[in-house]
Formats: C-alpha cells, structure tokens, sequence
C-alpha cells in the first residue's frame, strides 16, 4: 500500500470524488486521516501500490492537489530508546513495549505532514524517506 | 532487590544480596573529556582549537585540550558537538584538528592541521564534573507555543510532559546517604570501570538532588554506553551510562537499595516560564512517570522519558555480570560524598528588569463599543493600542491604531472586523528579555500582559523596552 496526501479547495470539497474514484476504478481506497471543512479539506489515503498511477490521475483530473507525503523511519542503531518521542506523536504510533523498547508503528503514523516527533529526537534517528514506490508520481505536475 | 525485600522481608534480603547494581543513561551536559595530544615539531603551544569544527577549550599547557560536550559545531550548531566528537573518538573514527597559537620563542608554531583517532591520543579521559542527578524535575510548557528546552521539546498549553533519571534504578537514589560512595568508588562509566572522584558541581544532598564527578579511560569506552546527541534549539550534549555497585553493608542498606518508584517523588514544574524559581504545578512519582501518564490538576498529560530506562536496566545488568565474573572489585570510598554541601544561586550584582517593573495600565474597550469610539479613545489617551476585554476584565483581543488607519482605508466600520483575536501576551513575572525578543519575533509593538485566568494586568510596549533595555 501506498499512502497520498490529497488537498481539496473550497470549490470542489463537497463532491463526493474519492467515492466517484472507488467506483469508478474498483480500487480500495483506505482514509487514514480526514480534517474536512466548508473551506477545503485535507486526507491521507492508502491505496494499492499497483493502483497508484491511476488513483493519482484521476484525482487530478477532478481538481485535487495530490502529493506523495514522505514516511517516518527509525533508525535502530541510533535509536537509543529514550522515549523523548513518545509523547509528541498525535495519533500514538509511537509506544514502549515491556522491555522498554521504544517501537514504531509505521502503519499508524501519518508521516511527514506531521514530523513533530522529528526534531525532538537527541540521536536523530528519525528521518523521513521516501516511500519506495513513489519515484514515478513525485516527478509529476501537481 | 526490591523484590526480595517485598517478599521476604528486610532481614531475608540482607542475608541473601551481597551487592545491588544500579544503571542511568541519560543526557548529561556537564560532561567531556581531557585529552593530550602530543608535541608537534616543530611545537605549538595552542591558543585555540577545533575538532571537526566545534571549539575545544584550551584549559591549560601546550597540547591539553577539554572538549566539552555542549560546544557546538561552527558550521553545523546544534547538530554536532562536543559529545558527538567524544562520541566519534570512542567509536575509533578519525576526527579533523585545527589549531592557532601565537608563537613563542620556545613554541614557534602559529597554526596546525591535522588528523586523529583515539589511538594517536597520549590520554583520553573522560571528566564530567556533574552526572547521575539523583532526580529531575518533570517538565511542562503552559505556554501557547512549543518550547524546545533541554527538557526536550515541549508542546504548549501541558499537552506533554517530560522527565528523566531511572528512579528507582539511579546510582545514588539507592544509597541517599552515600555510605558507600565517595571518592575513588569504582563503577561503571561508558562501557568501562571508571571512578566516582568527588561530589559532582551544584551537589545538594539536603534536597536529594545529589550528583558526582566521575573519572574514565574513554579510550576503552564503548559508544553504546556514550552518545552525542542533539535537543533541537538547546543545543548538544551527551548521554552517559553510568552504574554503581551499592554493597549491602548493613541492614540499613538493605533496606535503602528497596526503594520503590513510587516512593520517589518529583515536581511537575512549568518550563514555559524562564525564570530561576520556575512555577510547580504538581508532585508525582517515578511510578506515575514511567507508567506513561500523570495527572495534573484535573487534567490527564502524557509523560515521556528523555532518558532511556532500556540502557539503564542493560547497565545495571552488565555490572552485575561483571562482578560475577570476578572483572570488577568494588571499592571502598576514601572519603564519603559530603551530606552537607549547599547550593546556591549566583550573586547578581545586577538588576534585571521584569515585565511587571516597566508595564503601564492598559487602556481597555468592549466587544459592544463602536469603531468610531474606539479611535476617539485612542487619540484622548494617546495611546497606539487598546485591549478589549469582556465583563470579566479577561483578555478578548487587541486594536492597534495602525488597524483602525487600515479599516478606514478599506471602508470598514465594525470594531469585529478590526480587532485582533489571537493576541501574543506576557506575564508579569518574565523577564523583560524575552518579551521584548516575543515582540521582535512577531514584529509587534505591544504585549497585553495577562495573569493565569488571562485578565488583563496592563500592557508593556516596544517603546517601554527600549528605553529601559537602551536599545
Ligand atoms: S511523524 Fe507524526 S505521526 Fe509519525 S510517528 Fe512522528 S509524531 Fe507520530
Ligand atoms: S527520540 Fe529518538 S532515540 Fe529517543 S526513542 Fe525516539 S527515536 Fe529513539
């Protein structure tokens, strides 16, 4: 799974389009994150990584503003499991298993849109990457 | 131990422990290290120095250096310092050193460049003149901004908490009247035995806020144990693994080494206000800390360790294989840490200003007031700014006479259009210092000063700074 951010302005946010995309396309496409107002709107999405070219096209092609949000990455061999990251994470991707290990869930977070646990990190362990899969789509116009 | 304590009693435990081991890893900024260089040919004696650009005190004779662990980087300032270059040393990379000197007859050299590793160092010792805090406070920020301190990275209005220190794992929390430890206590210092050598700077024994001085060959080091770190905005420093032996001696010992977390307890301090005497919101126990979660007030925070518990436990744990293995002899102290000491705050044969020394009384509007009688009131009073406040005399917003120039230009006539709702505010007891840099910072010119409930005390202006400040 590939994970997009998609930004809708005012104009167009009250048209169902991730639910026209659905249908249209037959892709599963999994809200992560939704804040939606009268005044635009920002999702985080998962989408097949096969489905990826044409999901971002076609969201495009209506109107919606899509990027390619970086992942957040720990490296295990700077981490040193202090816990100084823990708290800051808004949607607790972040948590101390039994043996005090400080473990990430990658699938929770919302990556690099968020990055407040970036800069509190004293090792900088925690980076953001790429998502291996969106070389082709970054490139192109948004 | 405390398991054992728990379960069978003081007695029972006595008979059956020999030696408690303890462990903390935590970031300790009074930390560096002593290292000597050798002569070079033709010699120098160094003026200053740099090792992969971050400055190098040069405390003494010709190539004795002090790389202190919160020197930053040049190039790269709070990404890379001191600790990261002891860091670097222990790892056995090779680092870059620049140096200056004046030049004497004896000394001639002015300038050198060169490479090492720890190999090429005569000494490499580790010197940190305060570690192991028995206990540290736990932060909050009551601000309505994020605050970057060594603390950490806290968010505004107490939405997080941080803490540190290993609690019931700390060295000196199991011996709280140092009946075994003093100098030449032999422990565990970055992966290697090392040596307590005294009480540590700002030692205050009568608050349980002791701490040591410590010795160690950094060369036999292991960079598991010793990290650079960063805290974004504070600046560098570096995480130390530090372990005791406490022997049980006695049955009073027995009984100290049981010490629970919750049993220790510390102050929820609020590190949004910069002052010396920082205000305490709460008092919590390392039990509650390490659970994830404290209760202030009637509000729920989320608590995080800067420290890590993980390293601790691995330190305690390789101490006690280490003395089961007959690699490390405890040591008897030749002289025990003083249980006396007192620590005081600086003279200061200065003045500081404060925000409440120089602010004026504020001229106020209401919500339900008509622009025109606002820009009467601002022409009367002469004043450029006027805080509106509901019934309660608390803060609601602010209207600055720019705004009303700026309303009239564009034909606006509501105050509700004019005013500004998001006000950046001070408090009375700050230091006039940093009100003045808020205001630079969001380029305004006035700051309603406010209390905890958010009524308005008065104003403070650009204008008050600068003539008290002279700039
Ligand atoms: S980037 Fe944000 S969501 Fe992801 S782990 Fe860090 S704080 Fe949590
Ligand atoms: S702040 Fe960094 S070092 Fe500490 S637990 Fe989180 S990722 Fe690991």
């Amino acid at each position: 799974m590939a994970r997009i951010l998609l930004r809708f302005s005012e104009s167009i946010v009250e048209e169902p389009i991730i639910a026209q995309i659905i249908l249209e396309l037959k892709v599963p496409i999994n809200i992560i994150t939704a804040h939606v107002n009268s005044k635009g709107g920002e999702v985080i999405a998962e989408v097949p990584n096969e489905a990826l070219d044409k999901v971002v096209k076609a969201f495009r092609q209506r109107g919606a503003l899509v990027s390619i949000p970086k992942l957040i990455e720990v490296d295990s061999e700077k981490c040193i499991s202090c816990g100084a990251c823990v708290t800051l994470c808004p949607v607790e991707a972040i948590k101390i298993d039994e043996d005090k290990t400080v473990v990430f869930d990658k699938e929770k977070c919302i990556g690099s849109i968020c990055s407040t646990c970036v800069d509190a990190c004293p090792t900088r362990a925690i980076k953001s990457v790429k998502q291996n899969n969106a070389e082709a789509t970054t490139n192109s116009k948004q | 131990m405390k398991r054992l304590v728990e379960s069978s009693g003081v007695e029972v435990a006595f008979r059956e422990v020999d030696v408690v081991t303890t462990g903390t890893f935590g970031a300790m900024c009074s930390s560096g290290a002593v290292i000597n260089l050798g002569h070079a040919d033709p010699p120098i004696k160094i003026e200053k120095a740099w090792i992969n650009d971050v400055p190098i005190c040069h405390p003494g004779a010709a190539v004795d250096l002090y790389i202190g662990a919160t020197a930053m980087s040049e190039r790269q300032p709070f990404e890379y310092g001191g600790g990261h270059v002891i860091e670097d040393l222990v790892s056995g990379k090779e680092v870059e050193l620049r140096a200056t000197a004046y030049g004497t007859d004896c000394y001639p050299r002015t300038q050198i460049r060169t490479h090492l590793t720890k190999d090429d160092l005569n000494q490499f010792y580790l010197l940190n003149f305060r570690n192991c805090y028995q206990r540290y406070a736990c932060a909050v920020n009551s601000r309505d901004e994020t605050v970057y301190t060594y603390m950490g990275k806290l968010l505004p209005r107490l939405k997080n908490a941080t803490y540190s220190g290993a609690g019931e794992l700390n060295p000196l929390m199991n011996d709280p009247d140092y009946e075994t430890i003093g100098i030449g206590t032999r422990i565990f210092l970055g992966g290697t035995q090392g040596y307590v050598i005294g009480e540590g700077t700002q030692h205050d024994p009568q608050n349980r806020l002791g701490t040591i001085m410590v010795r160690g060959d950094a060369k036999k080091m292991n960079p598991e144990f010793l990290r650079g770190a960063s805290f974004t905005r504070y600046g560098t420093t570096l995480y130390v693994g530090i372990g005791i032996p406490i022997p049980i001696l006695n049955l009073g010992l027995a009984k100290k080494t049981a010490i629970r977390d919750e049993e220790i307890f510390t102050n929820v301090v609020d590190y949004g206000v910069p002052r010396r005497n920082r205000p305490v919101l709460g008092r919590v126990s390392y039990k509650e800390l390490k659970s994830g979660s404290i209760t202030v007030g009637d509000k729920r925070i989320r608590v995080s360790s800067l420290s890590s518990l993980k390293t601790a436990r691995k330190i305690a744990a390789t101490l006690k294989r280490w003395i089961e293995e007959g690699e490390f002899y405890l040591t008897a102290p030749v002289e025990r840490l003083p249980l006396d000491t007192v620590f005081k705050p600086m003279r200061q044969t200065e003045e500081v200003s404060f925000v409440a020394n120089v602010m004026q009384k504020a001229i106020t509007c209401k919500e339900n007031e008509t622009l025109q009688a606002v820009a009467e009131r601002i022409v009367t009073r002469s004043v450029n700014h006027i805080v509106m406040v509901d019934d309660n005399g608390k803060l609601t917003g602010i209207v600055t006479s720019w705004d009303i120039t700026r309303a009239l230009a564009h034909g606006k006539t509501a105050l509700a259009d004019v005013v500004t709702r998001r006000v950046i505010t001070a408090k009375p007891d700050e230091p006039l210092e940093t009100a003045s840099k808020r205001m630079a910072q969001h380029n305004i010119s006035a700051l309603p000063v406010i209390d905890n409930e958010r009524k308005v005390l008065g104003i403070v202006t650009a204008e008050d700074v600068s003539k008290l400040l002279g700039r």
